[in-house]
């Protein structure tokens, strides 16, 4: 058997095996066939689409940010719209109340309640208003760099993202100690 | 019906039994596959044959490029402005917190707009993706009110900012 | 007798070098046992046949020192020794045909290319190409891919052939097709974008973006215009949000968002 393999003989040794009576033995195999009786239901070329529909509908999706390496690039780019978000909600959220409650919104106020908190609670505050608003603005400039093609080489994008990142942590703490 | 009366008489009996039954699975496929195999955005089942190529919606400039470019200018000034807004006090040059109270806000609405489109688009939340829209819409309407307000009645963004941040 | 076979092959293949320099040294040679050095590859299944069965892991250990040095290796083992019902793309196996495009590791790349962390105490996973529609086990359905590559019209248009000859363009105008054209279209850029995973139904993705430029920029082309037209709209371009997942993923070296960089200033400044 390994030799046929290894000379190339097998096609033409098969062929010798079944050519000559190739058509007596297809009819008697379509005879057999039919004894079987077996039920074949012919369907038109339409049927393929519904065929490839239904098993469509059952293919589930493959999973994605769940396995997906966490890199520097699509984590920035979340990060960048996460703090993004939150700045403008507060935005929004000190901008409608003050047009709903003028009176309790006002700046007297809110310098009162934050004068009024401890000391420790005020440093985390601003770290965490701070930290978001470094890594946007710092980010926002790496995006306008690479819409004017720059740093556009996978290298810039890791270069300038490691560099975003320490500024980012330099600014953070800058602004969190300015008094 | 009359064709496999004709049928009947010339072939067998089991081949009119087969091609009947054939038009009748034809007239299956074509009438459910509209019904069953509905095209939902980004679902299972694709638009058209494998052979025809995805079509484009129709072309918008300001849903393309000058929404782009808007953006982009938008954000560019806002550099200045912000760096502006740190070595002055909104008091003295009140002009900064009216630029700012608009292009920050209209810079924050693009950035949620671009969330919506993102996650919510109408194609795919015929419902929700629309409520999301507007409620996106009237806030930032409210936004720019109460934001203007603030500017023109109490002390303006920037100074606000600066006192809290050293309260 | 068959591990008996393998086995005798395989000391075959750890001699090659030798063997094929002399007939003679041949059966001299004494062979030499590598040590087992076992690894457990966890591979995605689904099978269409069992839908109501959820897609799940499967564990597979082999010999590292008894398998070639890829991940694709590692696959063809196994459906060759262990599983012969696991199911994969491949042909080329030397990264030119781009069908073992799959998510091995967490990073979308071809399994020919990407060597196998020889670190046996690490398991390695092997998934198909993120937010795609499975047809079986690593086998994703790439229908919408194809028909957005072509809805691109990638093909050269120029409605003002030159009367003889060929089209000719500068040495300069050329180059600008370069790392562009090279692309096989294997997918891993767009199905590692997350704005892909969330649009693709309208966003075109990396891989097609980038095959758009190729024939925006291409001097020879006098359709550039209707082209970037196509385009202008909110979802087939500008989901782009320049997250450079496809730059860092794509396994031969090109840069997809420089690609739409370039077109988004063209469009601008159009």
């Amino acid at each position: 058997m390994m030799s046929t393999r290894a000379l190339g003989l097998g096609p033409a040794l098969r062929k010798a095996a079944f050519f000559p009576n190739a058509t007596r033995k297809q009819t008697m195999l379509r005879n057999i066939v039919a004894k079987r009786s077996i039920q074949i239901q012919s369907l038109p070329p339409s049927a393929g689409q519904e065929i490839l529909n239904k098993q469509r509908l059952v293919r589930p999706s493959t999973p994605h940010f769940t396995i997906y390496q966490p890199q520097l690039t699509w984590i920035a780019s979340i990060f960048n719209r996460v703090t993004g978000v939150g700045l403008s909600v507060l935005l929004y959220g000190f901008s409608i109340a003050y047009l709903v409650a003028p009176g309790t919104f006002d700046s007297a106020h809110v310098v009162e309640v934050v004068a009024g908190l401890p000391e420790g609670v005020k440093y985390a505050g601003k770290a965490i208003l701070a930290a978001p608003f470094a890594f946007h603005s710092l980010n926002g400039i790496r995006h306008l760099s690479w819409d004017s093609i720059k740093f556009l080489s996978l290298k810039g994008a890791y270069v300038s993202g490691y560099i975003v990142l320490g500024a980012t942590a330099i600014s953070t703490v800058a602004l969190t100690l300015i008094k | 019906m009359s064709s496999s009366l004709v049928l009947r008489s010339t072939f067998s009996r089991s081949l009119v039994h087969r091609l009947a039954a054939r038009s009748v699975t034809h007239a299956r496929y074509a009438t459910s596959e509209a019904t069953q195999f509905k095209y939902v955005p980004g679902g299972p089942i694709i638009q058209g044959t494998v052979n025809d190529p995805t079509t484009f919606p129709p072309p918008s400039r300001s849903h393309g490029s000058y929404h782009w470019s808007f953006e982009r200018l938008l954000s560019a000034g806002l550099v200045p402005l912000t760096a502006a807004a740190f070595f002055t006090t909104g008091s003295n040059y009140p002009v900064i917190d009216g630029l700012l109270g608009v292009t920050l806000v209209m810079h924050s609405h693009i950035g949620f707009d671009s969330c919506l489109v993102d996650y919510l688009h109408p194609r795919k939340f015929p419902v929700l993706g629309k409520v999301a829209t507007w409620t996106l819409r009237t806030a930032t309407v409210a936004t720019l009110v109460g934001l203007y307000q603030f500017n023109t009645n109490d002390i303006g963004l920037t100074e606000l900012i600066a006192r809290v941040w050293t309260a | 007798m068959q591990s008996l076979l393998t086995a005798g092959r395989s000391v075959h293949l750890a001699l090659g070098k030798r063997a094929f320099s002399s007939s003679a040294r041949r059966w001299q040679a004494v062979p030499q046992e590598k040590p087992v050095l076992m690894k457990e590859f966890k591979i995605y299944r689904w099978n269409p046949d069992q839908p109501e069965k959820k897609p799940e892991l499967q564990s597979y250990k082999i010999d590292l020192n008894q398998t070639g040095p890829m991940i694709l290796d590692a696959l063809i083992k196994i459906k060759n020794e262990i599983d012969p019902t696991l199911t994969f793309r491949r042909s080329c196996r030397e990264g030119i045909c781009g069908s073992c495009a799959m998510n091995i590791d967490g990073q979308n790349t071809l399994a020919c290319l990407c060597r196998i962390d020889r670190e046996g105490s690490k398991n390695t996973k092997i998934y198909p190409l993120p937010h795609m529609y499975v047809v079986k086990d690593l086998v994703p359905d790439m229908t919408l891919f194809y028909k957005q590559y072509k809805s691109i019209q990638p093909w050269l248009q120029n409605d003002n052939p030159p009367e003889k000859g060929e089209h000719l363009q500068s040495p300069e105008d050329r180059r600008k097709l370069d790392g562009m054209y090279e692309c096989i279209l294997c997918a891993c850029c767009s199905t590692s974008c997350p704005s892909y995973w969330w649009s693709q139904d309208e966003y075109l993705g990396p891989a097609t973006l980038m095959q758009a430029y190729r024939w925006i920029a291409d001097s020879r082309d006098t359709q550039g215009a209707e082209r970037k037209e196509r385009l202008q709209n909110e979802l087939s371009l500008y989901r782009c949000h320049t997250i450079f997942n496809c730059t860092r993923t794509c396994p031969k070296g090109l840069n997809p968002a420089a690609a739409i960089a370039k077109i988004k200033l063209e469009l601008a400044v159009d």
